[in-house]
C-alpha cells in the first residue's frame, strides 16, 4: 500500500507531474497481483473462498491474510510464503517509471534510498509493519499542527486508506489535506457521524470518476451516471463509516451514530466548521474525501446543531 | 406456494435492488418497496406482506421505529432486519421491538436462501 506515500513523496519533490502520476498507477493497477490472487494461483485457496474472505473483510477491519487464517483457508506459514512472492508497492512503482523513461536507474535508487531515510521503512514488505507505517506515513504527511484528537482521525484516514485498497483498488496516491472554509461539490455524497466525536464526511467527485469508482466498488459496468452510481457512493462511505464506529467502538469505547447519508449536486457544502480535503489521485481520475469535525468532546458536554445547507 | 408479497425497505435503491435479485434467486419475486420506515408502515397497513426486510439507518423513520409501529399494527408481523456493519446498538433495539432475525450488509445469497427458507418453506 506503500505507493500511495511513494507517489506522494514524488509529487512533493516535483520529480513527476500528476499526469505522469496518473499513468503510472494505470499500468501499475494491472500489473500488481494482491494476495488473493496470488493465494489462488499457488493453489492454496479457491475463487469462493476468497470471495468470502472479501465479504467479510466488509465485516470486519482486519486483513486479507489474517482472516483467510481465521477462516482456516491459509495457514500462517502459507500467508508468509505469499508475502515473500509479492514486490514491495513502491518498488514497483520505481520500476514503472523507470520503464517509462520518467527516472533513470541511478534517479530512482537515489530516491528510494532518501525516502528511506526520511521514514525509516526498511522492512515494509512485512505486514506486520504495515499498520505502524501507516500511522506513521500518515502523520508525517497530513496532519495539520492545531488538530485535536489527532488519534481518531488518524484512525480514521488509516481506516480510509485500507477502505480504497479493500474496495476500491490499490492505484491511488494522496495529495495533502487542505484546509478550507466551505467546498464546492459535484457529485457529492455526505453522512455525517454523531456521539462524543461528531462529525460530516463526505465524498466528492467528477461524473466520470464517480462512475468508474462505482462500478469498481459493486462490480458492474455502469454506462452513466445514475442513481445506482450515487447509492455506490453512499454505499461505501457508509461502510466505511459503519467500520470506523466498530473500531472506536473497540478501541476507545466510544458509541458512534451513524446517519442517512446525502447527495448533493454541484452546490457549495458548507457547516460552521472548517473543512478538510484529502484528495485521492487513482487512475480513474480524483476523488475529494472531506471531513469537517463538529466535536470531539466529553460525552455530557450539550451537541451542538449544526446542519450541512445547500446553498 | 410462491404466492407470496415481500416488502423491502432500504433508503438505499442499490440495496433494494441487491435483495431483490438475491431474493428472485430462491423464486419470489412479488416485491413491495419502501425508502423510508413510514413508507414502510403505511405499505405495511395496506398490504400486509409475509415477510419484511428492514434496514436500520433510514430518514424521517428509522428502522427501530418502523419496526415499532409495524408491530404495534400486526403482533404477527415477520421482520427481518437488514443491519449495516456499525449498527449494533441499533440492531439491538430492533430485535427487542420484535424483529424476527437479522442479516448484515453486504450478505450472500445462502444468507438470504435460509431466511426465506426458514419464513416460507419451513412450515
Amino acid at each position: 500500500m506503500h505507493t500511495q506515500f511513494f507517489g506522494n513523496f514524488l509529487l512533493n519533490k516535483g520529480v513527476i507531474s500528476p499526469e505522469q502520476l496518473i499513468d503510472v498507477l494505470k499500468i501499475r493497477s494491472s500489473a500488481h497481483k494482491k494476495l488473493g490472487t496470488l493465494a489462488i494461483h499457488s493453489g492454496y485457496m479457491s475463487a469462493n473462498e476468497v470471495e468470502d474472505v472479501f465479504i467479510t473483510q466488509t465485516h470486519y477491519d482486519k486483513r486479507f491474510g489474517e482472516l483467510a487464517i481465521e477462516l482456516g483457508y491459509l495457514t500462517q506459514e502459507q500467508v508468509d510464503e505469499l508475502l515473500t512472492i509479492q514486490l514491495p508497492d513502491y518498488m514497483l512503482l520505481g520500476q514503472i517509471l523507470v520503464e517509462q523513461n520518467i527516472l533513470t536507474h541511478v534517479e530512482f535508487e537515489n530516491l528510494i534510498t532518501e525516502y528511506k531515510s526520511i521514514y525509516e521503512i526498511y522492512d515494509l514488505e512485512l505486514i506486520e509493519e504495515q499498520q505502524h507505517m501507516v500511522d506513521k506515513l500518515l502523520s508525517n504527511f497530513y496532519l495539520p499542527e492545531d488538530l485535536p484528537h489527532a488519534e481518531y482521525i488518524l484512525s480514521y484516514l488509516t481506516l480510509l486508506f485500507n477502505d480504497l485498497v479493500r474496495f476500491i483498488g490499490e492505484d491511488f496516491t494522496t495529495l495533502d489535506i487542505i484546509n478550507l472554509p466551505e467546498v464546492p461539490v459535484s457529485f457529492c455524497v455526505s453522512q455525517e457521524i454523531e456521539g462524543t466525536f461528531s462529525f460530516l464526511s463526505a465524498l466528492d467527485m467528477e461524473q466520470d470518476a464517480a462512475i468508474a469508482f462505482a462500478g469498481r466498488y459493486v462490480d458492474e459496468e455502469f454506462e452513466e451516471f445514475n442513481e445506482y452510481v450515487n447509492a455506490s457512493m453512499e454505499d461505501f462511505l457508509n461502510l466505511h463509516n459503519g467500520l470506523y464506529s466498530v473500531n472506536m467502538s473497540n478501541d476507545y469505547s466510544m458509541e458512534l451514530h451513524l446517519q442517512p447519508p446525502q447527495s448533493h449536486e454541484n452546490t457549495l457544502l458548507a457547516t460552521d466548521h472548517p473543512f478538510y480535503m484529502l484528495p485521492v489521485i487513482f487512475s480513474f481520475g480524483t476523488i475529494n474525501f472531506l471531513f469537517s469535525i463538529k466535536k470531539m468532546e466529553d460525552s455530557e458536554t450539550h451537541m451542538q446543531e449544526d446542519e450541512v445547507s445547500d446553498l | 406456494m410462491k404466492n407470496v408479497t415481500i416488502l423491502i425497505c432500504d433508503d438505499s435503491i442499490l440495496a433494494r435492488k441487491q435483495l431483490k435479485d438475491s431474493i428472485k434467486k430462491c423464486g419470489y419475486d412479488n416485491f413491495l418497496e419502501a425508502s423510508n420506515g413510514q413508507e414502510a408502515i403505511d405499505v405495511y397497513k395496506e398490504h400486509k406482506p409475509d415477510l419484511v426486510f428492514v434496514d436500520i439507518v433510514m430518514p424521517i423513520k428509522d428502522g427501530v421505529e418502523a419496526i415499532h409501529e409495524i408491530r404495534e399494527f400486526d403482533p404477527e408481523a415477520h421482520v427481518i432486519v437488514v443491519s449495516s456493519v456499525g449498527t449494533q446498538t441499533q440492531l439491538k433495539n430492533a430485535i427487542m421491538e420484535g424483529a424476527r432475525d437479522f442479516i448484515q450488509k453486504p450478505f450472500t445469497d445462502s444468507g438470504i436462501r435460509e431466511i426465506i427458507k426458514a419464513r416460507f418453506e419451513g412450515r
